[in-house]
């Protein structure tokens, strides 16, 4: 049987819970076989695929409640810490490079210390550290050096869960 | 009107930052109060109540004031400080110009001088038409900054409303007037009007006529140029600004709502990793054997082989007993050999050295020939060349 280029490639990133972007070489191969790998994870794994423009990525029925809960409440408060500082958090997100030392200012004179220091992975500066390694893991960063990274358009997943908390408020309401 | 012209401009000048108050308070609350005409006139100490009535820039309403409209207008465009139109407003252009447009088509040949007073008329209505659309873009924009920079401070959830609100009753509408490839729209009308002024201002009888064709069509020329750059603005810069001020405000309100209690809030769904390596042939194999060398860590122990050879000992007395019963013994070696067949069904080659061993034993006498004789003895599957020795004797008997 004859499987797609980068197979492999492909399966072994998914399984690692890696967003795969437009500017990875997969990306085209998924697009071009979606009914097969969606086919394909559902029946091996029983995993759902999903795509946007901007990424693909797995879902399986059980999630990791606890890191996507971190991830949303880290690029939560970066995006109100960014807008208090007056600047445009979605064009700095979007394409500005970022310090791990901004990083470190912004959540350690933050108004919302306490949920910061309940946050396990995000409480100090060596956890936040290995927080943004496992960010990059995912795919949701890229580190562009030792102190040095920028988001991926894996960002704009927590973006749309953001946007989409205040339609269905508004729906509810 | 009694006072000069110069007069009430001059008087405009000295006062301006009364006016200027003035107009404020009627763009923000609709009308002066009596009361408050008093407070901006006495705040700059010149009771100018008199004047503002006698040269008609103010106008009772009931019991309050407001700025007459052409001052209001002046003072507007002076200060650029225009307020967004509803696109409503502008659409009543569409049949004012449609409308004076139709009567021109149909009595172009009738009398010339309404002929050509309808077309000065066109002319203005479509200036009008283009003021407005251009004092729309331009309030527009500087709303749209002034919410972006959000110097006001407003609220997030009021940002959604707003650009919602001038996306979806300003923009988008003003676009569909502007959009001459829209056959509704006043500028698909003004290409019409474009085409009918080009045809006579070159072909008809009357000059005076042809002239104001001619004014009218450069006039549409310089409009339809103008138009095309305020839709540009407004699809290129507004558009886009607008929308990205409503989808941060979204955003921002729904990390603000989540960051009130993220615990009880719902997050994305994520892949959970499992440690599978799906292409490893070995996978199974190398976990198997890495959990169980910590599950036989305690449990494992190792059994001694039993070793039949070293469990037999070897019984010097008995056989020493045996071999003085013997006595004289003509083949030591073969007697050796013997012996072990009665006592056991197979005979080791250990057992066999073992009993072989008693030669050494300093009471027994031995007999050799000085010139070694030589047999063979056979021990299982071994074949050994053993010298041919004789035991008379044990001991000194």
């Amino acid at each position: 049987m004859e499987f797609p280029n980068h197979h492999r490639q492909i399966v072994e990133d998914l399984m690692a819970g890696k967003f795969i972007l437009p500017t990875e070489r997969t990306f085209e191969v998924l697009n071009e076989n979606e009914e097969f790998y969606t086919q394909f994870f559902k029946a091996s794994f029983n995993y759902d695929l999903k795509f946007s423009q901007d990424y693909i990525y797995m879902v399986s029925d059980e999630s990791n409640e606890m890191l996507s809960r971190d991830i949303c409440i880290f690029i939560a408060l970066l995006s109100y810490e960014l807008d208090r500082d007056g600047k445009n958090f979605l064009e700095r997100i979007q394409y500005s490079e970022f310090e791990v030392e901004e990083i470190e200012n912004y959540f350690t004179n933050s108004s919302y210390i306490d949920l910061i220091l309940s946050t396990k992975q995000l409480k100090d500066a060596e956890n936040r550290r290995n927080f943004i390694n496992t960010l990059n893991r995912r795919n949701i960063i890229e580190k562009v050096g030792d102190n040095r990274f920028v988001f991926t358009s894996a960002h704009k997943f927590f973006m749309s869960f953001a946007a989409d908390i205040v339609k269905f408020e508004n729906v509810s309401e | 009107m009694k006072a000069e012209p110069r007069t009430i401009l001059r008087f405009l000048l000295e006062y301006f930052d009364i006016i200027t108050d003035l107009y404020d308070t009627q763009s923000q609350e609709g009308v002066i109060t009596f009361e408050v005409l008093n407070q901006i006139t006495e705040k700059h100490g010149f009771d100018i109540k008199i004047q503002l009535l006698e040269y008609k820039i103010l106008s009772n309403v009931k019991e309050n004031f407001e700025i007459r409209t052409v001052y209001y207008d002046l003072i507007e465009f002076i200060l650029s400080e225009f307020k967004p139109m509803l696109p409503e407003t502008i659409e009543k252009y569409h049949v004012s110009i449609a409308e004076l447009f139709r009567k021109i088509r149909e009595h172009i040949h009738g009398d010339k001088v309404i002929l050509n007073q309808r077309i000065n008329e066109l002319s203005n209505e479509i200036r009008s038409f283009y003021e407005m659309v251009e004092k729309n873009t331009i309030s527009l924009l500087n709303e749209t900054r002034e919410l972006k920079a959000n110097v006001k401070k407003v609220d997030y959830r009021e940002k959604i409303i707003r650009a919602s609100r001038w996306i979806d009753e300003y923009i988008i509408p003003l676009n569909k007037i502007l959009d001459i490839n829209h056959s509704a729209s006043i500028a698909n009308k003004l290409y019409d009007v474009s085409e009918f002024s080009n045809k006579y201002r070159l072909n008809f009888d009357d000059e005076n006529t042809r002239v104001n064709f001619e004014k009218l069509y450069f006039q549409l020329i310089q409009v339809n140029d103008n138009l095309l750059h305020q839709s540009k603005i407004l699809t290129n810069e507004l558009l886009p600004l607008i929308e990205r001020i409503r989808t941060e405000s979204i955003i921002l309100t729904g990390w603000i709502t989540y960051l009130k209690n993220p615990y009880k809030q719902k997050s994305p769904r994520i892949l959970k990793r499992k440690e599978i390596t799906v292409y490893s042939p070995s996978t199974f194999f190398n976990a198997a054997e890495l959990f169980e060398q910590f599950k036989n860590d305690e449990v494992i122990y190792f059994e001694e082989e039993e070793n039949e050879a070293e469990k037999w000992i070897f019984d010097k007395e008995h056989y020493t007993q045996k071999l003085k019963e013997n006595l004289p013994v003509d083949n030591f070696f073969k007697w050796c050999n013997n012996t072990l067949k009665e006592d056991y069904k197979k005979v080791e080659i250990e057992k066999f050295f073992a009993l072989t061993s008693l030669a050494f034993d300093a009471d027994l006498q031995l007999e050799y020939t000085a010139k070694p004789e030589y047999e063979k003895i056979k021990i299982n599957d071994l074949t050994l060349t053993v010298p041919k020795i004789k035991i008379n004797q044990h001991g000194i008997s």
